[in-house]
């Protein structure tokens, strides 16, 4: 035997020892790197108005998916029609992380007022989930605008009394009030379907 | 013959170039300028704690203070920053501050234990700028509660804030009551309103199923 290839196979094996020092990698898969985060957070494209959010929910928007991040208690007493719960404390348990980066789906996140959900919006850009929302103003601007809108002062401009009138209309719809259709809100309840991200098999198909 | 015998050193050589390669890469290998130091559950367990806060009231004496401890960083852009700021605050935006002056001068703040507070108009504006930084090891750097417009409009009165954990994020209404209330028919009962979330689960799928 030549001494050759005793002396590699030495080597190699002491490489393959040393693979146990390698630092071990970050458990997040597409982590986005800080600077690029940095850029994402200065945009203000991530904020979505009460108003949009409430048209896409009227109109049955099959991609929005709403995400309250409040506690389970506060989301049980009020929340948007079929909104899902995932506390922001729970935001990185399996079960919340498929809530998120479902395929086609645009996820808004809502709390109280902003701060919460954009809290929750920063930690899921960083683990890299793309076409998430912030809805700006939260539930506060939505009890302000969509439930209870003020009627904007005679001197203003027309495009104001648009959104007032959509407001008022949306604030109906929201509220089942419309005594037409009485009887109609008792099968309105929310009847949440979630979509859920399809896992990754392991092994699945073959051949 | 056998190759080795032909030339003893022929193993040594591509060893060593082996090695070269290697060396070689390792040398070149780019280095991310910032990693996280914080994982994302050390970032979530922060922001629900409520740390990193800079409340108004602390502002108060921060302002009168002039050892140094407390710097105020304005992160809107220089038009805001001219109309107005608190008084004593730097300006640098916030797209600019990782570049490499700056992070010198953050770096030597957080070696010497000197508070930075990031503000925008509004909290929510200089909250991601906030996270980022506790998230990349920065933790001497805060957020203004309430930013410079609640500043600006409680200059003289900035200790009403003391005994409140936070300026937002907090119910300003009875939601559930509100949206019954205001609906024009009272004769829906609110049970009926109340939610019965059926959650559909996506079954899991079993480890090596398929197959032929």
């Amino acid at each position: 035997m030549n001494k050759n290839y005793l002396f590699l196979t030495i080597l190699m094996l002491l490489l393959a020892v040393g693979t146990f020092f390698i630092p071990k990698k970050q458990l997040v898969k597409h982590e986005r790197s800080p600077e690029k985060l940095l850029m994402d957070i200065t945009q203000p494209s991530r904020y979505v108005t009460t108003d949009q959010v409430a048209k896409m929910i009227i109109e049955q928007d099959p991609t929005l998916e709403l995400i309250d991040v409040r506690p389970a208690d506060e989301y049980n007493k009020f929340t948007l029609p079929d909104a899902v719960n995932v506390p922001l404390k729970d935001i990185l348990t399996p079960e919340s992380q498929d809530n998120l980066g479902i395929e086609d789906m645009n996820a808004v996140f809502f709390s109280n007022d902003d701060i919460m959900a954009d809290q929750a919006w920063v930690i899921s850009r960083r683990m890299g989930y793309k076409n998430i929302y912030v809805m700006k103003g939260g539930l506060n601007c939505w009890i302000e605008t969509i439930i209870n809108p003020v009627e904007p002062p005679e001197t203003a401009p027309e495009t104001a009394f648009e959104t007032y009138h959509f407001r008022k209309a949306a604030g109906i719809y929201f509220t089942g009030g419309n005594t037409v259709q009485t009887g109609d809100t008792g099968t309105k309840k929310a009847k949440v379907k979630v979509r859920r991200k399809k896992k990754e098999k392991a092994a699945s198909g073959g051949c | 013959m056998h190759v080795h015998e032909r030339n003893p050193k022929r193993t040594l050589i591509t060893i060593l170039l082996f090695a070269l390669v290697i060396v070689v890469g390792w040398l070149t290998m780019k280095k991310p300028r910032f990693n996280y130091q914080l994982t994302p559950q050390q970032t979530v367990d922060m922001v629900i704690g409520h740390k990193g806060c800079f409340h108004p009231f602390e502002l108060a004496n921060a302002l009168g203070d002039k050892s140094g401890k407390v710097v105020l960083i304005d992160i809107r852009n220089s038009f805001d920053y001219a109309r107005g700021h608190i008084p004593g605050s730097m300006n640098i935006t916030a797209t600019n501050l990782l570049e490499e002056e700056n992070v010198k001068q953050l770096d030597t703040w957080n070696k010497n234990n000197v508070k930075v507070v990031f503000y925008h108009d509004d909290q929510l504006q200089a909250n991601g700028t906030w996270m980022l930084f506790r998230q990349i090891g920065y933790d001497n750097t805060f957020v203004l509660l309430g930013g410079y417009n609640y500043y600006a409009s409680h200059k003289n009165n900035l200790n009403d804030s003391q005994g409140k954990t936070c300026l937002k994020g907090v119910p300003k209404y009875d939601f559930a009551e509100v949206a019954k209330k205001s609906g024009a028919s009272a004769d829906v009962p609110a049970s009926t309103k109340t939610k019965k979330v059926k959650v559909r689960r996506k079954k899991k799928e079993k480890a090596a199923s398929g197959g032929c």
